[in-house]
């Protein structure tokens, strides 16, 4: 079981524009009663833009992203020299710390960002998922430090 | 030219940290036997061991799904991209 105390310490920030960190909680929000999802690009290290993308799962407990969509966000990232940044999704109903769905499925080298729309405001937590091998079902979670620039 | 193939972060562990890789023209299998034999560690990534693609991999040659091409069998060919995508999912249940 995943249990917040699990969690290495924290050993990297994720520095996130207040403007960034809005629109993401704006996009959750809008999913709801489904899971929303998307990804942030980065341009030396700070995160310049949000993709609200299509939950193809249509469900207010799973999430995934569209190949289809996803394969074009990733086109417009590489157009404007962007880099992957991270990745996001809402938890409707449960805190910001990943699920072991969340853990088994994990696959990008990147934080991934969790919006706990159960906490009013929203929280916001970011974690890597380390596996030795992308396709592990079980992998060790490390929380990154989340500082919103207000 | 070559074929430039685009490599997800989850896989550049094995690339020494490359986004983008050149090789040569042939069929996507082909490719992903090239990329193999210069970063071993590759193998059993993208494809099973018995050479299929992996079920949580998505293939774009250009702008198409190799699923809905000739999969591995796809031809490729000078000045083509190659992009290698990992299915991004997950949920709190
Ligand atoms: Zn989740």
């Amino acid at each position: 079981m995943s249990e917040a105390g699990d969690a290495k310490e924290p050993t990297e920030t994720l520095i996130l524009p207040a403007e960034i960190t809005d629109e993401m909680i704006e996009h959750c929000r809008a999913g709801r009663p489904n899971e929303a999802c998307g990804i942030l690009a980065s341009q030396d290290g700070g995160m310049v833009k949000v993709f609200r993308m299509t939950n193809a799962t249509l469900s207010p407990l799973r999430y995934s992203l569209d190949p289809k969509e996803q394969f074009a966000v990733y086109r417009a990232i590489e157009g404007r020299g962007w880099e992957l940044g991270a990745v996001f999704h809402s938890h409707t109903h449960t805190e910001a710390y990943p699920s072991p769905t969340d853990v088994r499925l994990a696959s990008e080298d990147v934080p991934y960002l969790i919006v706990s729309l159960a906490d009013e405001p929203p929280s916001v937590r970011a974690f890597r998922i380390l596996k030795a091998n992308w396709t592990d079902q079980e992998g060790e979670i490390k929380e990154v430090s989340v500082s919103v620039l207000r | 030219m070559a074929v430039e193939v685009r490599i997800p972060t989850v896989f550049r562990k094995f690339t020494g940290g490359s986004g983008a890789v050149e090789v040569q023209p042939g069929t996507v299998g082909s490719l992903f036997e090239q990329l193999e034999t210069r970063y071993p560690d590759l193998r059993g990534q993208v494809r099973t061991p018995d050479g299929q693609l992996h079920r949580f991999v998505n293939v774009y040659v250009n702008d198409e799904d190799a699923r809905y091409l000739e999969k591995l069998e796809t031809k490729v060919t000078e000045g083509d991209t190659v992009s290698i995508l990992p299915s991004v999912a997950g949920g709190q249940a």
